[in-house]
């Protein structure tokens, strides 16, 4: 079944035709050429395929594209300015939060929708807003000290 | 994923349309455990139907003498953020707290989390102390399950094919109601369960009564036990909670898993309702100091 879809994403409206089997993930990579979100494990337990729906971070994989009809999405993509990355992306470059880098959108998003709602995160707070993200490099130190500097360095 | 036809019906009736057309229908609440079986193929239905929209399903309604009805389509974040389940029913808050992963949590719903049934089902034992009461609608029309009812053992439910959730009920609770949640699991967003165990006890003066008990990772399905309940009424003394460890012992069933013996869940199981129960008689000390 097809279905008319019409969301924004990154700030943009965009309408498109998906089927019903279709997830935000494959309409994200493959029609809208976002591949910011990677595909994972497909279970729900990588986080490499997080976004931001309506603010909150949630699986691409495990979302129907049919679904999303009238929401906002967040990738990666729309972090940055054109000219200026986001003091996150700045972050993770400077302390090494990026390893091999396949992790990385997912800690972003997971980490943007933490600093939303809590300017100052404590360490704690961090870990418990990644607890859906893996990394297998193990870069997990880095990355949390990449998102405590950049929370500071916001204000 | 195989074709399907994804459907969000805005009312019951047309819900129970799609499931009178003879094709297999899957409801979808969060995704959150349809999606594993629609990827690895176990499931290939018809029409995934979406229960988000159905008037009610995403309502969330507390009343000091009614108690606290969750529709089933309210997602388990809602639990830790929500106001009235922060102050009215700390346990499900706690345990709230450590379910899956945000992303997990923005996304599963009560409704499709209780349906799920997994035999380890966190919610399910702190609903089980609350005394929830599970509402469902057919065709033939609506029915009430105690939760203690709907969960028949090893992901097995007492619901029909054409059977949803609608919402859940929790009676009222007094406001001097302390509970207390304690697992261990392999991993942190609490897949590979070891076991868990909640408790929870009204202070009545200088007493806790109303004791709750619910284990999970010990049987094929949460469970209460009762019988360690009755023991710890009153203010239980330390022998009274030896004996009640013990009833809890004697009633439960633990199986090997690849990451925990049978016997090592039993240890395990002992030493967190231990710290459970402890901790609820420390609230009450504190309370009283």
């Amino acid at each position: 079944m097809k279905h008319e879809i019409r969301f924004i994403i990154n700030g943009e409206s965009r309408s498109l035709t998906v089927l019903s089997q279709q997830t935000l993930l494959e309409v994200l990579r493959e029609d809208l050429g976002l591949t910011s979100p990677k595909h994972g494990c497909s279970t729900g337990e990588c986080g490499a395929c997080s976004v931001l729906l309506n603010g909150e971070v949630v699986n691409s994989c495990m979302v129907l594209a049919a679904e999303v009809d009238g929401a906002d999405i967040l990738t990666v993509e729309g972090l940055a300015t054109d000219d200026e990355l986001h003091p996150l992306q700045k972050s993770f470059i400077d302390h090494h939060g990026v390893q091999c880098g396949y992790c990385a959108s997912g800690m972003l998003i997971s980490a943007k929708a933490l600093l939303n709602r809590t300017s100052r995160p404590h360490e704690e707070e961090i870990r418990e807003a990644l607890v859906g993200n893996l990394c297998r490099c193990g870069a997990y130190a880095d990355i949390i000290k990449s998102i405590q500097v950049a929370s500071r360095a916001r204000r | 994923m195989k074709a399907f036809d994804y459907i969000r019906p805005n009312s019951l009736e047309e819900a129970g349309r799609y499931f009178a057309q003879g094709k297999s229908v899957k409801i979808l609440g969060g995704g959150a455990t349809l999606f594993l079986q629609l990827q690895n193929g176990e499931l290939a239905p018809d029409i995934v139907m979406d229960v988000k929209d159905i008037p009610g399903f995403r309502d969330v309604r507390y009343h000091h003498n009614h108690g606290l009805k969750l529709g089933a389509a309210v997602n388990l974040q809602h639990l830790v953020t929500g106001l009235e389940i922060r102050r009215h029913y700390p346990l499900l808050n706690q345990t709230a707290h450590q379910l899956a992963s945000p992303q997990i949590r923005n996304r599963a719903t009560i409704g499709g989390t209780l349906a799920w049934a997994s035999p380890v089902s966190e919610l399910a034992a702190s609903m089980l102390c609350y005394d929830a009461v599970c509402h469902t609608w057919r065709p033939e029309g609506a029915r009430a399950i105690p939760i203690g009812e709907l969960y028949l053992g090893d992901f097995k439910t007492a619901l029909g094919p054409d059977e949803l959730i609608t919402h859940v009920h929790l009676p009222s609770f007094p406001v001097r109601t302390f509970g207390v949640y304690q697992r261990q699991t392999v991993r942190h967003d609490g897949r590979r369960m070891i076991a868990g165990a909640a408790a929870l006890a009204v202070r009545k003066h200088n007493a806790l009564t109303n004791w709750r008990i619910a284990v999970l990772g010990v049987d094929d399905r949460p469970k209460r036990m009762p019988e360690a309940e009755a023991l710890l009424a009153g203010a239980p003394a330390e022998e009274d909670i030896e004996q009640a460890l013990a009833a809890v012992q004697d009633n439960i069933h633990p199986q090997d898993v690849v990451y925990a013996r049978a016997d090592y869940r039993r240890t395990v199981l002992d030493s967190l309702l231990r710290r459970s129960i402890q901790a609820i008689i420390d609230n009450l000390q504190d309370y009283n100091a």
